[in-house]
């Protein structure tokens, strides 16, 4: 095996261009015109921005509706979406696009936003810097993986599932280039439940998962 | 400022520090150029104070220019000052003059260094004429806004959006300050130097000094605001929360402020703020020269609680400072300084002087509280507004506008 390259990353955001929305049927519009980039920077990103300890949900969207448009039943809607478990984020557009239309379809008034708290539609560039350290082994992983930032653990195990291969981890991904021995580590990997985890718990049961794989053999 | 990154890895980690030299070997001998109207006082000069030396430590060849102007030209950029966070101004013909030949003077002495810099990085408006008078530059032009001009008073930024338009990119401190330009804007909160004479952690004895120095009572509650004495910061509102407060609470209070260069405003305001302090003993006014940066640390470390009571605020490095020092800040819910206060937990988010009486009340009866939410806060300005955290942004950033500045991706 290749030894595996550990990389940071950092977020180099912007605005995307997009009006900011003031209520919840521009919220809509901009949904449906943004691009993918914008979609993933507030499904996924929000994760490596200034944030304090467990926000109520982990999508920008689902936080705007509770805290802006104080609607609560569009902000749990949203928020247990999870962008991880589609195919795409076109498919993950769609589904956003149909939990607001069915709330549109529900309220008597237009959910809207006080001036000053519009939602803003940003974007992001993912900023990778090879750390020049390297992991050799299975074995080593785990140890390699504490000592990571953030930025490598999003990168590494969240932003990778927008490269190729494709809805996989760069971790699971290295393994395979041994698959049958390292079978048991990719599974380890592929059973945590992710999306709902701050970076540094993330990290955590990453460490544990691996951990629990290394005491069995 | 002669600290070197090294210096702050006991602080942020080694892998922060060695992020931005492999960054920074990326950019080895480019040569960047800030430019700004004051050397002293508020906040951009105190970035400019620890970036400038940094930049060259992680390997570029970077120097601050500051320009030079005349009383009149600093009486029409605080118009415009006022008038970019949204107060009605009337700025004539004539000022716009007076502020377009200063920055034609200032252009006949910096044209060598601006037009041969890689990046130019002119920090708010004062200077931002400079671009247009620029011809045959080498370089890209970042405007760097600081001031929330998230609603502007049209006519100020109908002007200055002409200029801004020429520039490469721009930068604003959170994106609901970001205006409708043609290029691309990035979103790039501030940050405090940890090791900075305002920030460093004091000896007690160097608390005691202050304190003694200003006859505070060591008994009895302290509050204490620094900001410049300026009508977005409401240090009259600071008063009515105090004066709200102090009918059943032995409280005291400290309003300190220092003086900048381009803010011709201050000593109205000042004034304002003595009248209404009348004579109560407990309320300390303290007009600081722009130098006293371990008297504003040991203040900020003597204070119970901090206040931040803007009505407009850029970002508000003074919630950070106060942050830092452990404290929770009782701020205005405007601005960077929400992006700060996370509410109930490093603090709380006021509207009112009421809503800020109501908050010190609280956190006077819970002790507890106080130490805890200080706690939080300090956590969080060292995981997110820290100077190491905005010099990578600041790095990447440059980077980035040297390709594609719109990529996904960018490995370097």
């Amino acid at each position: 095996m290749k030894p595996f390259a550990v990389k940071d990353c950092a977020l180099l955001v912007r605005m995307s261009g997009l009006p900011p929305a003031i209520n919840l049927r521009e919220l809509r519009e901009r949904v449906a015109a943004c691009n993918e980039n914008v979609l993933f920077h507030h499904f996924c990103e929000s994760l490596l921005r200034p944030a304090f300890d467990h926000p109520d949900y982990r999508n920008d969207f689902a936080v705007w509706a509770k805290w802006y448009l104080s609607d609560r039943v569009l902000a749990e809607r949203l928020g247990i979406l999870d962008p991880y478990t589609v195919n795409s984020l076109e498919e993950l557009r769609a589904i956003t696009l149909d939990i607001i239309d069915e709330r549109l379809s529900e309220v008597v008034a237009i959910p809207s936003a006080a001036p000053g708290d519009e939602f803003f539609f940003l974007e992001a560039t993912t900023v990778v810097i090879d750390t020049g350290e390297r992991v050799n082994s299975p074995k080593e992983l785990g140890a390699a993986i504490r000592k990571m930032t953030n930025g490598s653990i999003f990168f590494h195990f969240l932003e990778a599932r927008r490269r190729v291969p494709v809805g996989m981890d760069d971790f699971s991904a290295w393994l395979k280039g041994e698959e049958k021995k390292n079978a048991k580590y990719i599974r380890t990997l592929a059973s945590i439940d992710f999306y709902f985890h701050s970076l540094s718990n993330l990290k955590e049961e990453i460490i544990a998962a691996l951990a629990k794989v290394e005491r069995k053999r | 400022m002669s600290m070197t990154l090294s210096a702050y890895e006991r602080i942020v980690g080694p892998s922060a520090i060695t992020q931005l030299y492999r960054l920074g070997k990326k950019l080895k001998g480019r040569r960047i150029v800030h430019v700004n109207s004051t050397r002293e006082g508020g906040g951009v000069a105190e970035i400019l104070d620890w970036m400038v030396p940094l930049m060259c430590d992680v390997g570029l060849d970077a120097s601050w220019e500051v320009i030079r102007g005349t009383e009149e030209f600093f009486e029409v950029t605080k118009k415009i000052h006022n008038g970019l966070q949204g107060r009605p101004v009337d700025i004539s013909h004539k000022d716009w003059k007076i502020f377009q030949e200063v920055n034609e003077a200032n252009m006949g002495r910096l044209r060598p260094i601006l037009k041969s810099a890689d990046i130019v990085v002119v920090h708010d408006p004062q200077p931002a004429f400079l671009l247009p008078l620029c011809d045959g530059r080498k370089g890209k032009w970042i405007w760097r806004g600081h001031i929330d001009i998230s609603r502007p008073f049209r006519p100020v930024w109908k002007v200055l959006r002409t200029m801004l338009e020429k520039y490469d990119v721009s930068i604003f401190s959170m994106c609901e300050f970001a205006q409708s330009l043609p290029h691309t804007q990035f979103i790039v909160t501030p940050s405090i130097d940890p090791l900075s004479p305002k920030n460093r952690d004091l000896e007690p004895a160097d608390c005691e000094n202050v304190r003694t120095r200003f006859g505070l009572d060591p008994d009895r509650p302290l509050l204490v605001q620094i900001s410049r004495f300026d009508r977005f910061k409401d240090p009259v509102g600071v008063i009515q929360a105090y004066r709200l407060v102090r009918k059943v609470l032995p409280i005291q209070l400290v309003l300190a402020g220092g003086g900048a260069a381009d803010d011709p405003e201050g000593k109205a305001v000042l004034e304002d703020v003595q009248e209404a302090a009348a004579d109560d003993p407990d309320i300390h006014v303290l007009e600081l020269p722009p130098t006293a940066h371990v008297t504003i640390n040991a203040l900020q470390r003597l204070g119970d609680i901090i206040l931040q009571k803007s009505t407009r605020e850029g970002f508000g490095l003074t919630v950070t400072e106060g942050m830092w020092k452990g404290k929770p800040v009782i701020g205005g819910d405007t601005g960077g300084i929400r992006l700060q206060v996370v509410n109930h937990h490093t603090g709380f988010l006021v509207n009112t002087p009421e809503g800020a009486a109501h908050r010190i009340r609280y956190l006077l009866h819970h002790r507890e509280r106080i130490s805890e939410m200080g706690k939080d806060a300090r956590e969080f300005v060292r995981e997110n507004f820290l100077l190491t955290r905005h010099l990578r942004e600041y790095l990447t950033l440059i980077l980035a506008i040297r390709g594609d500045a719109t990529a996904r991706l960018l490995e370097v």
